[in-house]
C-alpha cells in the first residue's frame, strides 16, 4: 500500500468519511501561558478527516504554539487535544499519530537523505527490507532518489523541502503539521511547491494543518482557514467566507483588498444601518440580527466592489484624491486618501476602464450590499 | 571581504612572528631532543655516534616497559571517567538547567577552581585526601569507617581522583559548545518521528556532539600523559608515570635516557591525536551546520 504514489486511494479514503464522520483533530479550548504572556487563549477547532486547514495570522498570534500543542511539543495549561477521537493532551510527541514539517526543515545534519527518510520507519520498528523498499519508493515519488546518499548541507532549499516532506510523510500519519513549510523557499519556487502539496494532500487523504502568515497560501490551499490574532481565533471558515464576509475588523484589515470603516450606528431601517464614521456616513446592509442605534460597529468594503462610475444605485459615495496606483497585472489598485486619514483602496480589473491619474480627485461609490457589517467580537 | 587575499605575499608576512616563535620553542627543541636520544658513546657531545642503544636499554628494562603500559592504562581510565562525567555535566548544564542565571552560576562554580594553577590545585588535594584529611574525617564522622582509609593519598586512587577533578572540565567544555549548537528543532523533529528521548539522544544528540567528545578526549589524553606534577604531589614517591620518569632521569643528569622517554611520550601522543582525527575531522567542526 503506497498512499504517496497511488492516486486511486482517494476514493477509498472519502467513502468512510461519508459513512462515519470522524474528526482527525479536535481542540477543546486550549490555553497556554508563558509567565505573563498568553500565547494561546482558548482555541477550539474541529478538523474533519482529510481536511486542509490553514492557521493564518500575524507573527506572535499563537498559531505556531497551537500547532506545537497538537504536536505535543508544548503541553497546554488547560483544554484538550483529541487526535482521531482519542484524548492525547498529556501524551508526548512520540505517542501521537502526527508528523511535522518544521520551518527550516530541521534535517539531521549527520544523516544522508536516505537515512533521514528511513528514520520514522525505523522508529516504528519495521523490518529492514521493508524500510529499504519504502524509502526507495518514497524518494522516487518525491523525485529525490538521486540525492539518497547526500547530506543536507549539500542540498538546495527546494531539495531540503522535499526531503523534509518525504521524511514526515513516509510514516503515513493521520495529521501532518506544517510550520511555515515554504517560508524558507525562493519566491519563484513557492507556487509550484504549493500546488504539489495540495495535490499530495488530496491524494493521500492525510489532514494537513498548515501554519502561515501569508494569506495567499492560506486562501489558495485551505479547505478551512482559521484566522488568529492575539492568541484567539478571529474567524474560521472557507476562503470564500473569510474573503467575502470577514467577521471582525481585524480579519477585514488583515485580508488584502478590504477597506475597513469604524463608526457608530445612527439609525437602522429596513435592512440597512446608517453608520457615521470619520470619513462620512454610509449605509450598510445588515443581517438577521441588526445592530442597535448607538452601537459601535465596523464594516468593510472590498476594493473591487467600489466603482468610479457612480449611479443612483450607489448610495454610498466618497470623494477623495488618488495618491498612488499599484499595477498587479490583472488588477490596477488605486490608493485614495480618506477624510479620516486612512487609505481607501479601489481595484480596477483589466485595461478597459478609464485610468485615474495620481493626484486626481474622484468620486467613488458602492452599494450598501457591497459592504459587510462585522458581527464578530469587537476589539 | 578582506582586502588581503589569502595567498598573497603580504599575508605570509603576517605568519612570520608566530612561525619564528614556533620554530624556536617547538621545532628546534624537538629536533634536538630526538637527536640527543640517539647519542651513543661515552662523551656527551655533538660528536657522539648515533645509535639505538638508548632505546634498546629502555625496552630491555621490564620496570620501564611496565611503567609505560601503566601510563597508557591510567590515561585510558582517566579518559573514560572524565568523558562520561564531563558529558553528563555538559548535558545537565545546557539541556536541563533552563534559567540562564542558574546556568551561569553553575558554570562559574564549575570553572572557578581553574583560575589557579595546576600545581596549586594538585597540592590542595593533600589535606583533602590525607589520612586525617577531609574525606576520612567525614567518613569516620558519618560512621562508614572506624579507622582512616589510607588508600586515598599517595595511591593510584588518589591520583585518579585528583586528575578527574582537574580534567573533567576539559572533557566537558567542547561538549557544552557542541550541545549548544544543536538546534532544538532537530530533537523535536526526531520526537515527532516517534523517537522516545533515549533514542533521540543516541541517534541525534550524541552523534552531533561526537566531535566535541573527541576534542575533549584529546585534551584529557595529552594533559594526563604529560602531567607529572599531580602524580608527584599526590602519588608521593610511590607512584610514577612516564612523564615522572623524564623528570627523574633529568634530575639524575641522564639526559639521553630522559630524551628517550620524552620521545616515546611524544610518539604516544601523536598516535593518540592521529587516531582521534581519524574518528572525527576536527578541522571540519561545525561545517555541517
Amino acid at each position: 500500500m503506497d498512499t504517496l504514489a497511488q492516486p486511486s486511494r482517494v476514493d477509498e479514503a472519502v467513502a468512510p468519511v461519508l459513512a462515519r464522520p470522524q474528526l482527525d483533530l479536535e481542540l477543546r479550548g486550549i490555553r497556554k501561558r508563558y509567565g505573563d504572556f498568553t500565547a494561546v487563549d482558548g482555541i477550539s477547532l474541529k478538523v474533519a478527516k482529510g481536511q486542509f486547514v490553514c492557521l493564518l495570522g500575524p507573527s506572535g498570534c499563537g498559531k505556531t504554539t497551537t500547532l506545537r500543542c497538537v504536536a505535543g511539543l508544548e503541553e497546554p495549561d488547560d483544554g484538550g487535544v483529541l487526535i482521531g477521537g482519542k484524548e492525547v493532551t498529556r501524551n508526548p510527541p512520540w505517542q501521537r499519530d502526527i508528523a511535522m514539517m518544521f520551518q527550516d526543515f530541521a534535517l539531521f545534519p549527520h544523516m544522508t537523505v536516505a537515512k533521514q527518510v528511513a528514520f520514522g520507519l525505523e522508529m516504528l520498528k519495521k523490518p529492514k527490507a521493508e524500510i529499504a523498499k519504502r524509502v526507495h519508493e518514497v524518494l522516487t515519488s518525491f523525485e529525490i532518489a538521486v540525492l539518497a546518499d547526500r547530506k543536507p548541507a549539500s542540498l538546495s532549499g527546494g531539495q531540503r523541502q522535499r526531503v523534509a516532506l518525504a521524511r514526515a510523510m513516509i510514516t503515513e500519519p493521520r495529521i501532518l503539521l506544517l510550520d511555515e513549510p515554504i517560508g524558507a523557499l525562493d519566491y519563484s519556487l513557492r507556487e509550484t511547491v504549493m500546488l504539489e502539496l495540495k495535490l499530495l494532500q488530496q491524494r493521500t487523504g492525510i489532514s494537513f494543518i498548515w501554519v502561515t502568515h501569508d494569506q495567499n497560501e492560506a486562501f489558495s490551499l485551505g479547505d478551512l482557514v482559521v484566522v488568529m490574532n492575539h492568541a484567539h481565533i478571529e474567524q474560521q471558515g472557507t476562503p470564500e467566507e473569510i474573503l467575502q464576509r470577514p467577521a471582525t475588523a481585524f480579519v477585514a484589515g488583515f485580508v488584502q483588498g478590504n477597506n475597513v470603516f469604524r463608526g457608530r450606528v445612527v439609525e437602522v431601517t429596513a435592512g440597512l444601518a446608517k453608520v457615521a464614521t470619520a470619513a462620512g456616513s454610509f449605509l450598510v446592509s445588515v443581517g438577521p440580527s441588526p445592530p442597535l442605534a448607538g452601537d459601535e460597529v465596523s464594516f468593510s468594503v472590498r476594493a473591487e466592489r467600489i466603482t468610479d462610475i457612480v449611479s443612483d444605485r450607489h448610495l454610498n459615495v466618497l470623494s477623495a484624491r488618488c495618491t498612488a496606483v499599484e499595477y498587479f497585472g490583472s488588477v490596477r489598485r488605486h490608493i485614495f486618501e480618506r477624510a479620516d486619514g486612512e487609505v481607501l483602496k479601489y481595484d480596477q480589473f483589466g485595461a478597459h476602464a478609464a485610468r485615474i491619474a495620481v493626484g486626481q480627485r474622484s468620486t467613488l461609490g458602492w452599494q450598501p450590499e457591497d459592504s459587510v457589517l462585522h458581527t464578530g467580537r469587537v476589539e | 571581504m578582506s582586502t588581503i587575499r589569502v595567498r598573497s605575499p603580504a599575508s605570509y608576512w603576517l605568519a612570520v612572528p608566530a612561525a619564528a616563535w614556533m620554530l624556536g620553542v617547538v621545532v628546534v627543541p624537538i629536533v634536538l631532543l630526538v637527536w640527543v636520544s640517539f647519542w651513543g658513546g661515552r662523551t656527551f657531545s655533538t660528536t657522539s655516534p648515533l645509535t639505538f642503544d638508548n632505546y634498546a636499554r629502555f625496552f630491555a628494562n621490564q620496570t620501564y616497559v611496565k611503567l609505560a603500559m601503566s601510563t597508557v592504562v591510567h590515561t585510558a581510565t582517566l579518559m573514560a571517567v572524565t568523558g562520561v562525567l564531563g558529558y553528563c555535566i555538559a548535558y545537565f548544564l545546557t539541556m536541563k538547567v533552563r534559567s540562564p542565571i542558574w546556568r551561569m552560576a553553575l558554570f562559574l562554580a564549575f570553572i572557578v577552581p581553574f583560575w589557579t594553577s595546576t600545581l596549586i590545585r594538585a597540592i590542595a588535594w593533600i589535606p583533602f585526601l590525607g589520612v586525617n584529611g577531609v574525606i576520612n574525617q567525614t567518613l569516620m564522622f558519618v560512621g562508614v569507617t572506624q579507622s582512616p582509609i589510607e588508600a586515598f593519598l599517595y595511591s593510584r586512587t588518589g591520583i585518579t581522583m585528583a586528575q578527574v577533578s582537574l580534567y573533567t572540565m576539559m572533557a566537558a567544555g567542547p561538549v557544552v559548545y557542541m550541545l549548544n549548537s544543536i538546534a532544538p528543532a532537530l530533537r523535536e523533529a526526531a520526537m515527532t518521528l516517534k523517537a522516545p528521548p533515549l533514542v533521540v539522544f543516541w541517534r541525534i544528540v550524541f552523534p552531533l556532539t561526537l566531535p566535541g567528545v573527541v576534542i575533549g578526549q584529546v585534551l584529557v589524553f595529552l594533559n594526563v600523559m604529560s602531567d607529572f606534577a599531580t602524580v608527584a604531589t599526590i602519588g608521593g614517591n610511590k607512584h610514577a608515570l612516564l612523564s615522572n620518569l623524564v623528570l627523574l632521569f633529568y634530575e639524575g643528569s641522564q639526559i639521553r635516557a630522559a630524551s628517550v622517554v620524552a620521545v616515546l611520550l611524544m610518539i604516544c601522543m601523536l598516535i593518540g591525536v592521529v587516531a582521534a582525527l581519524r574518528v572525527v575531522d576536527i578541522r571540519r567542526l561545525g561545517a555541517d551546520r
